[in-house]
């Protein structure tokens, strides 16, 4: 048997795999109809699905509630827009954007990082605010009006190149990243170092006396979170064409923070799970009446009273312990055929 | 012998009361060294003088000769202390092994942080080392949070113990134990000594006086008395301070 934590990830991976399923099926699906705009709004919805993935990090990880983490999603989009405006290059803008968002994650994570719980919040809260401000008030940058004229991008993928307007191969390009975000993540929260950001989350003053530093692996946290931000942010303007200062403000940081609370805190995954959800549900109530933000906000308020622990939460107890029983029975299987003892 | 711990007129004081008020005290390595004193009397501060958890107003603390006082609780770790907690202070939704190794895992080299979690190696033999030792056998994957609370108090020993310190230092470690528990603990405290040097609170003076090498007396912040259990017992200003004479 393995530890709670270890079972705990693997259950994550289980349910992104569901979901993985499910994506593919009703992309066959769309392409079957010769429909375009589920895709991009899929496509919408895992762009925006790395964004809370990012909040998830922070707050069910590292325990730490950031209400201005789409800072580093616009600051993603913007660097990728200006570039591609100039170069249309896809590795080049997904470069220029991940180097952008690590400089701004580190001088971000140095401002934030001296504070904890609302103050935390409302520090995150205040510099996505300033950004978006600034952002919102240069000319350079397009002003209120964003950037618009991002070209259509060909993609290079060593033997095949996609383009970016082609919605079935951008969609799986944009799958791609995310599962690869996703699994690196993960991956991150597995090793000694992430269980040293768990303990934090769990008991920050016993940590140091256990020889841990606290500042470091919180601010590696910090960093990481905004990367994943920034790399789907870059994504945004290949999909849409253009970028707007709305990007970084509070309804979007918000917007993501409904997500995992929707999918669940703390799984990495249902960052994912809510962000799909919430798109479709604004999508498709929003083509019903133009007041779907109530009945977004009627449905957030039910999720949380009925699944504080969010869609995976709900799901998750029971197939935690489907998984430890399998790992007994193929513990005791192995130890029948060698003839070992336990 | 070269004491494993010493301190120098070590003072604190919040506001106007000197909760530790010039303590100078040491312990001998590979032995237990107890503080005792009435409630109130600065015991626990004097810990977290020492333990790093609290930086003194004055006064020095050595471990091992090496002038520690400036040390933080992570780089006192390093140079060789560990400590436990009056309230038991551990990751309670995590399960005992976890917690194990997460303690254990300091003993690998930085460059290990991002490498998977391997089954062998250094803090894999600690965790299985400390289970053996601590009898934690059937309770490997529980969360420590159902535990009893005489297993958790165990379990707070064994966290210490995982990084392999020089000085343990227990802060009450039988407090709301069982008898039963308590002096299975005693035995376990006694049985440390091989490896490591420990200083010591404890409130139950039948423990104090059958484990301690040597005990040091505090009252109001001071220390009234220093020496062997037999000593300090026969010491008039102990017998005031613990029974209100004079």
């Amino acid at each position: 048997m393995r530890d709670r934590l270890d079972i705990s990830m693997r259950a994550n991976h289980v349910f992104f795999a569901v979901l993985m399923g499910i994506g593919l099926i009703c992309v066959a699906l769309a392409v079957a109809m010769n429909d375009t705009f589920y895709l991009r709004l899929g496509t919408e919805a895992l762009i925006l699905g790395g964004l809370a993935l990012s909040v998830d990090i922070l707050l069910g990880f590292g325990g730490l509630l950031s209400l201005g983490q789409a800072l580093y999603f616009g600051i993603g989009a913007y660097v990728s827009a200006l570039v591609l405006r100039e170069v249309p290059s896809f590795w080049l803008a997904m470069a220029a954007a991940t180097g952008v968002t690590l400089l701004a994650g580190i001088i971000g994570g140095l401002i934030a990082n001296r504070v904890r719980g609302v103050y935390f919040a409302l520090i995150t809260f205040g510099m996505a605010q300033v950004v978006a401000k600034v952002v919102y008030n240069t000319r350079e940058l397009g002003a209120s009006d964003g950037l618009i004229g991002v070209p259509v991008l060909e993609i290079p993928l060593g033997v095949i190149t996609v383009s970016a307007g082609d919605p079935l191969a951008f969609f799986l390009l944009t799958l791609s990243v995310l599962t690869i975000l996703y699994a690196a993540v993960a991956y991150l929260f597995t090793t000694p170092f992430g269980r040293v950001v768990i303990a934090l989350k769990a008991n920050e003053k016993r940590v140091p006396f256990l020889g841990y530093n606290t500042w470091g692996p919180r601010m590696v946290c910090y960093v990481v979170a905004a990367l994943v931000a920034g790399i789907t942010g870059a994504l945004y303007p290949m999909l849409r064409g253009f970028v707007s200062p709305e990007l970084m403000f509070f309804a979007s940081s918000g917007n993501a923070v409904i997500m995992v609370v929707l999918g669940g805190v703390g799984t990495l995954i249902g960052a994912l799970y809510g962000a799909v959800l919430l798109t479709f549900l604004k999508s498709v109530v929003g083509s019903y009446t133009e007041h779907h933000l109530i009945a977004i906000g009627v449905i957030f308020i039910f999720a949380i009273l009925f699944m504080p622990k969010g869609i995976i939460g709900v799901a998750k107890p029971s197939l935690e312990r489907r998984l430890i029983r399998f790992d007994e029975q193929t513990d005791a299987a192995r130890i029948k055929a060698t003839g070992e003892r336990a | 012998m070269k004491p494993i711990l010493h301190t120098e007129n070590l003072s604190i004081a919040f506001g106007g009361l000197k909760a530790v008020d010039a303590i100078s005290m040491s312990a001998t390595p590979h032995e237990i060294t107890t503080v005792i004193g009435p409630n109130g009397a600065g015991k626990t501060t004097l810990f977290n003088l020492i333990s790093g958890a609290l930086k003194p107003g004055s006064g020095k603390v050595y471990l091992d000769g090496k002038d520690v006082t400036r040390f933080g609780p992570a780089q006192l770790q390093h140079a060789g202390l560990a400590r436990s907690f009056q309230i038991t202070n551990l990751f309670f939704e995590m399960t005992v092994r976890e917690n194990l190794r997460l303690a254990s895992q300091i003993l690998e080299p930085i460059s290990h942080a991002v490498r998977p979690l391997r089954r062998t190696g250094r803090a894999a033999r600690k965790v299985d080392e400390l289970i053996e030792r601590f009898d934690f056998h059937d309770k490997v994957h529980e969360q420590v949070g159902y535990l009893s609370h005489g297993e958790q108090r165990r379990l707070e020993i064994a966290m210490c113990l995982a990084c392999e310190p020089k000085l343990l230092m227990l802060d009450e470690p039988t407090q709301g134990m069982s008898h039963a528990d308590t002096d299975e603990t005693e035995e376990l405290i006694k049985s440390l000594t091989q490896n490591v040097s420990i200083l010591l609170i404890e409130h139950d003076i039948g423990i104090v006086m059958s484990v301690s090498d040597h005990v040091i007396v505090m009252h109001q912040g001071q220390k009234i008395a220093d020496g062997t259990p037999a000593e300090v017992r026969a010491n008039p200003a102990v017998q005031a301070a613990y029974f209100g004479h004079g």
